[in-house]
């Protein structure tokens, strides 16, 4: 254990970030420890989403986002998977027209054909629901497979941060646990995860840390065994406390 | 509260430059250009003479098609098709070969007519294909008439060809001839800058960019474009009869595909939504070739790479390039500064229709019931927030209420009376509008001319008499200005009437929508997300505003996820989630609702 | 006269359907439709007369030159007139930078090689009559076009990534695939079976600049009968409107054969805007 504090893998100062003229992000501070698991929690339109797009560069951005000790500026999605950083996106959006492997494959492309073969296997082995079904068309898997699917595809490439965005949208509470399950397991074998989530129970049990977002800023942070979290949450969501009287 | 006194706001007055003035700044291009071309003849050099003519007969037809391609945006590239028709016609029937010869003068406003329904052969499946597709269909009808043309030997003579028209009189000789070509190039200049300066000629822009919108604000794609491929494809024709005439004798051939190539590239050279940069470009694109003899040759190709460069580099043409006074910096901190007061004035004697309800709407997009059995009642004067989490049915509830979404069931009623699903366009008649989730503005066009659009449907006066600029058409500009100003101020918008729309900040592109929106003089207002990407300053001048509204007896339906709003100014709330309601009642009962809170929370 | 109609309807349909291939991949790299593929058609007609018959090169060093030709234009045709405007708001300016691609290199073969058609060296020697190499080249060269993108988008990892690409871009993008090289790589594709096509067909097209507009429209045909990004119709659109229009004009003479197939075309494009296949692939929300 080093006597001084590491540099945090992932590192963001004020980060502003938008579609066009729309500011949605503004002065965003986080940061993230390798192995850490963090989960970014936040009511609708605050822009968890958009957060994520602007770290995979998906989104331009301003402000500094330091990754592995590395400048993002100007990355694309290509450079930053490549560096370690891996952005499993909303919405289960897998290839429905090819199989479940060639989905894989496609989420190494650039390694060798042995390496793939080996990091495709590997992922599936997360996954036996869908190992079974690797030669099948990826359209012909329920909701909750396509979404193992697309957390298979993000750990192809062994990423050193791996971010999931609401991977809980639309999968029955069973289903939602075992995709975190797989992330907890990710999370011991050293794989950092910053999790944007709607569930918050589940959420803070499975991260170390919390991040609230609303309104395009950090309202909250905080470790997720700290007490009366539910309340501050609350608090930071509605911008005022449950039991004030509303101003008139 | 009482109305405020209607006084002009001073502000307004300063901001839009006076009208006189405005008017002759406007001129002074078409004066110039007029005189020179009217003092050619001086010169007496009859070959510039003939280039000149050309050049008015090609500004006739490319003036109706601007506003087919300038301004209502559809790629029309076989517009040759229609020169054709009126060439032929023309010739045909001033021939007499086929039938009994007429005068020159029946036989061009015939091939007007020709001209005008081919127009609208030609334009119909614009409304139905998407845009590389028109295109497509509009090259496949140039090259159908012309071998119509080639084929129909003993109307049209086949190959060997017509004689073109002679006018009669002082209209044989070339100069003659030239006067009425510049003549009638000068009335379509005339004609086509009424229209654009007409609320049609703003209808067709908002089609083109911001067709949402548009619809919305209650106009007609169909009925428009219809009119637009009439006017335009009757100057056509006149063009083509002229053209016959300056030709003295047409074949097929004639005709060729790079004259539709010229035609397109002036317009889009000039730059869409002017008249001046098309018929600069027109001109431009004339003369060029004649300047050097190996030019002609390379004539399209020149054309083909000005295209090329202007879509790259300027996609705004030369009209972008002469717009100095766009380019005059704005200041840097601009307040949003709202005016409540003066909503009395906009707003008096709105229509009072009774309550907006929904019952038992549901909407089911692919399986999925997007809104599974929602009752919904929005009441006059009374703001309705609508929230709940993503995917919770809220935008689709409001699209409803905008006809933007046919329900699969239930009525969606004003009153008592049902209003037809699905149809957007209708609802502005019914005084129900609505702001976009991300702002759907014209950004070529200024702020006042944006809101201007809102009122559209309240303008009188026909299609006709804008063209013509009768007294009805003036009227009902300056009443739709005064309106817009108005709105404008009452938003706190009105320093920036002048100023083109797409260098606003977003913040005041969202109050640009509300003060569109207050042009119908609404019922009802509703409003999809307004308060995203505004700064908390910005957000308490627009609870302030939305309140003030509906003092003003209008009823507003707000889908919001910010809840600081919402739980301001909101005096009654539904809470959506999955398509059904979970909670409904007053602020206060939902903030402290266990269910509420979970579901955002996501327990 | 039957195998009149059967021949050269095959022969046509078969060029048709390949420059509608071009279209097609065009468009599922980069939603764009593209007005280079008729010209793309016209060039392999002249490329091949020049290097062949005028340069005096062998046939199989001609037409690896073509085809090395065509994958250059379609390059630069993405470099030029796809990129920089799908990077702007207003999408609908890609209509008007290919159109005006188009146009110069149209006008450049005009001006450059010929006004008049040019005729086309024979490949082989196998013929005359109704088995004359001018009928069966082009059918032959769209099957191997046909076969050689199964073998791409089945076998081969860039195949795949041309078909995830073509459903969902941005996934595609978020995954770290390099899109902007694999659109690339997809227009030099498209602009190799497009020459292809002009090649093949040679000898019934003859090297004209004038095909090219030509091209354009009834190459289109296929794509829009048959629904875009759909290469299976347009394979079968292309060779129904080949005969199609044979027998129209066998039936009824050359112009109104034009007629004829522009009459149908618009009919059923008013009908069913989306094309007789409908949409390809299942479009995600």
């Amino acid at each position: 254990m080093p006597i001084s504090a590491p540099e945090p893998l992932l590192e963001i100062a004020g980060l502003s970030a938008g579609y066009g003229k729309i500011g949605v992000l503004r002065g965003i501070d986080l940061t993230l420890g390798a192995g850490e698991a963090v989960t970014l929690l936040g009511p609708n339109g605050a822009g968890k989403t958009t957060l994520l797009r602007a770290i995979s560069g998906l989104l331009p951005w301003s402000g500094r986002i330091r990754f592995a000790g590395r400048d993002l500026a100007g990355a694309t999605p290509r450079d930053t998977v490549r560096a370690g950083l891996v952005h499993v996106i909303e919405g289960h959006r897998v290839f429905t027209q090819l199989t479940v492997m060639d989905n894989l494959l496609l989420a190494g492309y650039g390694l060798t054909r042995r390496e793939l073969a080996l990091r495709a296997e590997e992922a599936l082995s997360f996954f036996p629901e869908i190992a079974a079904k690797r030669l099948d068309r990826a359209g012909s898997l329920s909701g909750g497979q396509q979404q193992m699917l697309a957390v298979a595809q993000g750990l192809v490439r062994r990423p050193l941060l791996l971010m999931l965005d609401e991977p809980s949208a639309g999968l029955s509470p069973v289903l939602v646990d075992r995709v975190l399950a797989v992330a907890a397991r990710l999370r011991e074998a050293g794989t950092a995860v910053l999790l944007v989530e709607q569930l918050i129970e589940k959420s803070l049990a499975f991260a170390d840390r919390v991040y609230a977002l609303a309104r395009g800023s950090i309202v909250l942070q905080a470790g997720t065994g700290e007490l009366d979290l539910p309340n501050r949450l609350e608090h930071a969501y509605f911008g005022q406390n449950v039991s004030a009287p509303l101003a008139t | 509260m009482t109305d405020a006194p209607a006084t002009p706001p001073i502000a307004a007055a300063r901001a839009a430059p006076p009208r006189a003035a405005a008017k002759l700044e406007g001129l002074w291009p078409y004066l110039g250009i007029g005189l020179a071309f009217a003092a050619l003849p001086l010169s007496g050099d009859t070959y510039w003479g003939i280039i000149a003519t050309r050049a008015c007969v090609y500004w006739v037809l490319v003036s109706g098609l601007n506003l087919v391609v300038g301004f209502a945006g559809q790629i029309a590239i076989g517009w040759v098709a229609l020169l054709t028709i009126g060439a032929y016609v023309t010739s045909v029937l001033t021939a007499g070969t086929a039938v009994p010869e007429i005068s020159p003068y029946l036989a061009l406003a015939l091939s007007a007519v020709a001209g005008a329904v081919s127009g609208v052969i030609v334009g119909l499946p614009a409304l139905r294909l998407r845009t590389f597709y028109f295109a497509m269909t509009t090259l496949g009808f140039a090259t159908i008439v012309t071998q119509i043309a080639l084929a129909w030997r003993t109307v049209t003579g086949g190959g060997v060809g017509v004689a073109g028209p002679v006018f009669p009189g002082w209209f044989s000789t070339p100069w003659g001839f030239y006067y009425l070509c510049l003549g009638l190039a000068a009335l379509c200049t005339w004609m086509t800058a009424n229209i654009a300066a007409s609320r049609f000629g703003r209808a067709l822009v908002a089609v083109r960019d911001a067709e949402v919108a548009a619809e919305a604000a209650g106009i007609s794609k169909r009925a428009l474009l219809v009119t637009v491929f009439l006017f335009s494809g009757a100057v056509a024709g006149i063009a083509g009869g002229l053209f016959a005439s300056l030709q003295s004798y047409i074949t097929p051939d004639a005709f060729t595909f790079d004259l539709s190539v010229l035609f397109f590239i002036s317009i889009l050279i000039g730059g869409r939504g002017s008249i001046l940069g098309p018929l600069l470009g027109t001109i431009l694109l004339t003369v060029l070739p004649e300047i050097a003899a190996p030019l002609v040759a390379w004539s399209t190709f020149l054309y083909a790479a000005l295209l090329l460069l202007i879509v790259l580099l300027m996609p705004g043409g030369i009209a972008e390039l002469i717009d100095y006074k766009n380019r005059r910096p704005l200041s840097r901190h601009r307040e949003l500064a709202p005016r409540p007061e003066l909503l009395g004035r906009i707003l008096k004697d709105h229509a009072r229709p009774g309550t907006l309800s929904l019952n038992g709407i549901v909407v089911t997009f692919g399986g999925v019931r997007a809104v599974d059995g929602l009752d919904l009642e929005i009441r006059p004067g009374e703001v309705h927030g609508l929230i709940g989490p993503n995917g919770s049915g809220k935008t689709t509830t409001l699209n409803v209420v905008s006809g933007y979404n046919a329900p699969d069931l239930g009525t969606v009623r004003l009153g008592e009376a049902v209003l037809p699903p699905g149809m957007t366009h209708l609802r502005a008649a019914r005084r129900i509008a609505r702001t976009f989730q991300t702002p759907r503005l014209i950004g070529a066009a200024s702020v006042l001319e944006n809101v201007m659009i809102g009122g559209t449907i309240d303008g009188r006066g026909s299609f006709a008499e804008s063209v013509l600029a009768l007294p009805r058409h003036w009227r009902t500009e300056a009443v739709l200005r005064e309106a817009a100003m108005r709105a404008l101020s009452a938003v706190g918008l009105e320093q920036l009437a002048a100023v083109r729309a797409d260098r606003l900040q977003h913040s005041e592109l969202r109050f640009l929508e509300i003060a569109r929106a207050l042009m119908l003089r609404p019922a009802f207002l509703l409003l999809d997300e307004p308060a995203a990407g505004l700064s908390a300053e910005e957000i308490r001048r627009l609870a302030t505003l939305i309140v003030a509204i509906t003092r003003q007896g209008t009823g507003v339906l707000l889908v919001e996820h910010h809840a600081d709003l919402i739980f301001d100014i909101c005096d009654r709330i539904t809470v959506l989630n999955l398509g059904t309601i979970l909670a409904a009642g007053t602020p206060a009962e939902i903030r402290s609702h266990r269910d509420v809170v979970n579901a955002y929370l996501g327990a | 006269m039957i195998e009149s109609i059967v021949a050269y309807g095959l022969a046509m349909g078969a060029i048709y359907a390949l420059i509608g291939i071009t279209y097609n991949v065009m468009f599922s790299a980069s939603r764009v439709f593209s007005f280079t593929a008729g010209v793309l058609g016209m060039l392999g007609g002249v490329f091949g007369a020049l290097f062949i018959r005028n340069l005096g090169m062998p046939v199989l060093l001609g037409l690896v030159l073509t085809l090395a030709c065509g994958a250059a234009i379609g390059i630069v045709t993405e470099i030029v007139t796809v990129r920089p405007v799908l990077k702007s708001i207003e999408q609908h300016l890609y209509v008007l930078s290919t159109l005006a691609f188009a146009l110069l290199i149209q006008q450049f073969t005009a001006i450059e090689w010929s006004t008049e058609p040019q005729p086309f060296p024979r490949l082989l020697d196998i013929g005359p009559g109704w088995f004359d190499q001018q009928f069966w080249l082009p059918v032959l060269a769209c099957a191997a076009t046909i076969v050689g993108l199964e073998l791409l988008y089945r076998r081969t990892l860039v195949g795949r990534a041309f078909l995830a690409i073509a459903e969902d871009s941005y996934a595609a993008r978020a995954l770290g695939l390099p899109e902007q090289r694999l659109r690339m790589a997809s227009y030099g594709l498209a602009g190799a079976i497009g020459v292809l096509a002009g090649f093949a067909g040679g000898e019934v097209l003859l090297a004209f600049f004038a095909n090219a507009p030509m091209l354009n429209f009834y190459g289109f045909v296929p794509v829009a009968l048959g629904g875009m990004g759909s290469n299976r119709g347009a394979v079968i659109g292309g060779f129904a409107l080949g005969l199609f229009q044979q027998a129209a004009n066998f039936l009824v003479g050359g112009i109104f054969a034009s007629v004829a197939v522009f009459a149908v075309f618009i009919v059923v494009l008013l009908a069913r805007p989306e094309g007789l296949a409908g949409a390809a692939g299942a479009r995600r929300v």
